[in-house]
């Protein structure tokens, strides 16, 4: 079954076209990665799916509903979740709070304070700290834990390891599978390639905003992939 | 340019014929036209170019009138000799509270601003050297000739009406005006590329209370009476305020616009309707609030886009908002 | 003796200028917005009390208060839907200040043609009268009420923002108005209610205000002025500052008018213009 479908979606920032007559899908409980350059329109992309860019054509279907004119807010109640880049953490609120946040939504599930807690028990110590007095590997944790508690059908992340040390990504990678385990479909946004082929069943390479290569991940090769990636 | 030379020529040509163009009452009811004109513009040059929105202009109003009613009694001079002190004594002032004030942001020097006109109202009414509340009479008009005095003030206005607008535009094409507009539209990028943003700020704040200073002494002479509750009425800023809202904020012709408006529609509501000054202000504060909402910029620079209008082009125009969401801001980041 | 109780008198219509604050620094913290029409409100608010008062002689004007706040919230909800969301996302922040310099001027005339310019006031009948005595000092029982009302205001209202959800969903929203979308909140909804709460508020503020002195529809101003001066005195975003800058002001006015009866609130301009002088590290802002 298809969770997200998107045909011939193009979006702009006012005159300026950044995503051109793109087509994507993401099958429920499936994992997705998507890499390309800097520039390459990936975040343009994950911010236009979930409502925050209003300058959008095309047609987006999640769940089996069109949504490609569906303010951010009911999107976010339909279970298609971000952690976005940079993770943007209310920084006023405590790690507890921010989680809570997530809340809002009211949607049921799995995940619930205690069980974002087990997933990551270093927040648990530090749940009436500020998110600035952590690591920048634990306010990716909030991050995270933030989009897992609505609950979503389908988490779209963000550059989760841009920055981080390299324990640390192992920490959060390996989180994932326990994500995954609940069901929740993903879209890993990445600039490793590697590592985004290593945990995920299908690859999406974007260039100058349109998709270069879509394969899945055991087939790809370096060659074609670096041939997608930089286009040449 | 050769156009806008032309115009300003015949313009300046209809300033000097006025008196014998218009009646008694015509010429009173264009001079206030033209000193508002200048006041609304002086707040403008604040306001759209330097990004500082000032509550207590009227404060120099006030300044300069006093100023111009105790210097000229004091020493017994014809008060035209003496008006230059009245814009002098403003940029004076303007320096001093400059320090203070620029250390706030935005609202708050608003504010700061009105709270320190408001100080010296309450220090100039409790004065009795300045008359108190009752104010000061202009003892030395006896200096004045009465039957030309009229004429003169229309014509002094008329000088600074057309001499904020022809010196606004000259300054606007200099490369001061340039570091300017750059600075309101980019403080990062302008101050990075070596614009002195703070003194632009500061010479901007101090030319524009010395104008509003000249025109409030014009207006006040014209009354030969001076009081504080009318020289430093919040009314002025308010004024000064909706005709730049109306017109155009940052536009050298919105203001022009919004005069218009302002005493087109003070014309119609109070004389040929018969409202009182406060329904008056209600209707203009409700035009001036549509306005904002429709078009953040005010009148003119639609009009401007909508039929390709040129008046008084200074080369750049006002930015309009750019149409991207908050989040996407960092264009240069897209993933 | 006789100064010691102007201070302690002070203190007491200090606790009321830190409510008049208060909503002001809500809606700036949350929004980033100085709302200048803030004293009309809290004018058009006593003026509704008044009239209520007119209307209902049998009800002790206290419970006035009741429709007057729910009232002041419904009004301040309609303002920020109506007008002030629409800006409220303008890249330029001189539009919101402007917009809302435009509603008061229209505000402060529509209560003059409406109202009248006359002088108002609300009589408590005895209440206003009353004092008790202590440590030898006399002091009135009604501005005593309203020190005490002020701090339980700010007590619930800290509570409300930092325990409640709503006050979390406002605290995030302050923090990043985009971001929260993707949770399902609507900011625009968020701001509604805040004014609402900040106008309520205001409203309690205007009415305390109008028991203690009387008022006129050009009273805005002066409200303005000192929610303002408590605001920055208190160091912005801070609500128990806000409480401090008030009782600051309410002392400084009251000496002030024991020394130079007809001063009215020059020595609390005079004041605050001097603290910006000499303190501006602690007016730079913060969030709430």
């Amino acid at each position: 079954m298809t969770l997200l479908e998107v045909e011939d979606l193009n979006v702009f920032y006012g005159d300026l076209q950044a995503i051109f007559g793109l087509a994507f899908s993401v099958a429920e409980r499936e994992s997705v990665a998507l890499v390309g350059a800097n520039g390459a329109g990936k975040t343009t992309f994950l911010r236009a799916l979930v409502g925050l860019i209003d300058g959008k054509q095309g047609r987006v279907r999640f769940d089996g509903r069109d949504i490609q004119d569906t303010p951010a807010e009911h999107i976010a109640r339909l279970g298609l979740g971000m952690v976005p880049e940079g993770r943007m953490l209310f920084d006023t609120l405590s790690v507890e709070e921010n989680l809570l946040m997530g809340q809002v939504s009211r949607r049921s599930g799995a995940w619930t304070l205690p069980r974002v807690f087990d997933l990551f028990p270093a927040l648990e110590e530090r749940r009436n700290h500020l998110p600035r007095q952590l690591s920048g590997g634990q306010q990716q944790m909030v991050a995270i834990g933030r989009a897992l508690m609505c609950n979503p059908r389908l988490l779209l992340c963000d550059e989760i390891s841009l920055g981080l040390a390299p324990v640390m990504v192992e920490q959060i990678y390996g989180a994932f599978k326990n994500i995954r385990k609940e069901g929740t479909a993903l879209v890993l946004v990445e600039q490793d390639v590697k590592r985004a082929a290593g945990a995920t069943d299908r690859i999406y390479c974007l260039l100058k905003g349109r998709v270069s290569l879509t394969a899945n991940a055991g087939d790809v090769s370096v060659t074609e992939l670096t041939q997608a990636y930089f286009g040449m | 340019m050769k156009g806008i030379a032309i115009s300003y020529a015949v313009t300046a040509a209809l300033l000097v014929a006025g008196p014998w163009l218009l009646g008694e009452g015509g010429l009173r009811f264009a001079t206030e036209c033209l000193l508002i004109l200048a006041m609304a513009q002086m707040w403008n040059l604040l306001a759209g170019y330097a990004g500082l929105v000032s509550f207590g202009h009227q404060v120099f109003v006030g300044i300069g009138a006093y100023g111009l009613f105790l210097i000229s009694d004091t020493l017994d001079l014809s008060p035209y000799w003496v008006l230059p002190i009245a814009p002098l004594a403003c940029a004076v002032v303007a320096s001093v509270i400059a320090l203070p004030l620029f250390r706030l942001r935005e609202a708050y020097f608003s504010i700061a601003m009105w709270v320190f006109s408001e100080i010296v109202a309450a220090l100039v009414t409790k004065a009795a050297w300045l008359g108190g509340s009752a104010g000061l009479p202009l003892r030395s008009s006896r200096l004045l000739d009465l039957d030309w005095f009229e004429p003169v003030l229309f014509w002094i206005a008329g000088g600074l009406a057309l001499g904020t607008i022809g010196g606004l535009f000259l300054l606007m094409r200099s490369g001061f005006g340039l570091g300017l507009m750059s600075v309101r539209d980019n403080d990062l990028a302008a101050m990075s590329v070596g614009v002195d943003v703070q003194r632009n700020r500061f010479i901007v704040f101090v030319l524009s209370a010395a104008g509003c200073g000249l025109a409030g002494a014009v207006s006040f002479l014209g009354n030969l009476y001076v009081s504080p509750a009318a020289a430093f009425d919040v009314n002025w800023v308010v004024y000064m305020m909706f005709i730049v809202m109306i017109g155009g904020i940052g536009t050298l012709e919105g203001p022009i616009i919004g005069t218009v408006i302002f005493f087109g529609l003070r014309e119609l509501i109070t004389d040929q309707l018969g409202y009182s000054a406060g329904w008056y202000l209600v209707a203009l504060g409700t035009v001036a609030v549509i306005v904002m909402l429709w078009s953040p910029r005010g009148l003119w620079p639609p009009l401007r886009d909508r039929f390709g209008l040129k008046l008084l082009g200074v080369g750049r125009t006002a930015p309009t908002a750019p149409d991207v969401p908050p989040l996407a801001g960092k264009v240069g980041q897209l993933g | 003796m006789a100064w010691i109780e102007t201070l302690v008198n002070g203190a007491l219509l200090g606790g009321l200028y830190g409510l008049l604050g208060i909503g002001l620094a809500l809606v700036f913290g949350v929004m980033r917005l100085v709302n200048i029409a803030h004293g009309e409100f809290m004018v058009l608010a006593a003026y509704l009390a008044v009239i209520l008062v007119g209307l209902f002689p049998q009800v002790h004007p206290l419970f006035v208060l009741i429709p007057v706040v729910i009232a002041a919230f419904g009004v301040g909800y309609l303002y920020q839907a109506v007008i002030m969301n629409r800006v409220a996302r303008a890249p330029d922040p001189l539009a919101p200040l402007l917009l809302t310099f435009g509603v008061s001027i229209v505000l402060r005339n529509l209560m003059v043609e409406v109202f009248g310019a006359d002088v108002r006031g609300l009589q408590l009948g005895e209440l206003s009268r009353a004092s008790i005595r202590l440590f030898g000092l006399s002091i009135g029982v009604m501005p005593l009420l309203t020190l005490v009302a002020a701090v339980l205001l700010f007590l619930l209202l800290q509570w409300a923002l930092k325990r409640t959800s709503f006050g979390r969903i406002v605290r995030a929203t302050a923090d990043r108005r985009d971001i929260v979308r993707l949770f399902g909140v609507k900011p625009d909804l968020v701001y509604n209610y805040v004014m609402g709460l900040s106008l309520a508020l205001g409203a309690i503020g205007g009415v305390l205000l109008a028991v203690r002195s009387s008022f006129t529809p050009f009273s805005g101003v002066e409200r303005l002025l000192i929610a303002f001066e408590v605001v920055v005195l208190g160091g912005i975003g801070s609500f128990w500052g806000a409480l401090l800058g008030g009782i600051v002001l309410g002392m400084a006015q009251l000496a002030g008018l024991k020394w130079d009866a007809n001063a009215g609130l020059l020595y609390a301009h005079l004041l605050f213009f001097v603290m910006l002088l000499i303190r501006p590290a602690g007016l730079v802002a913060s969030r709430a």
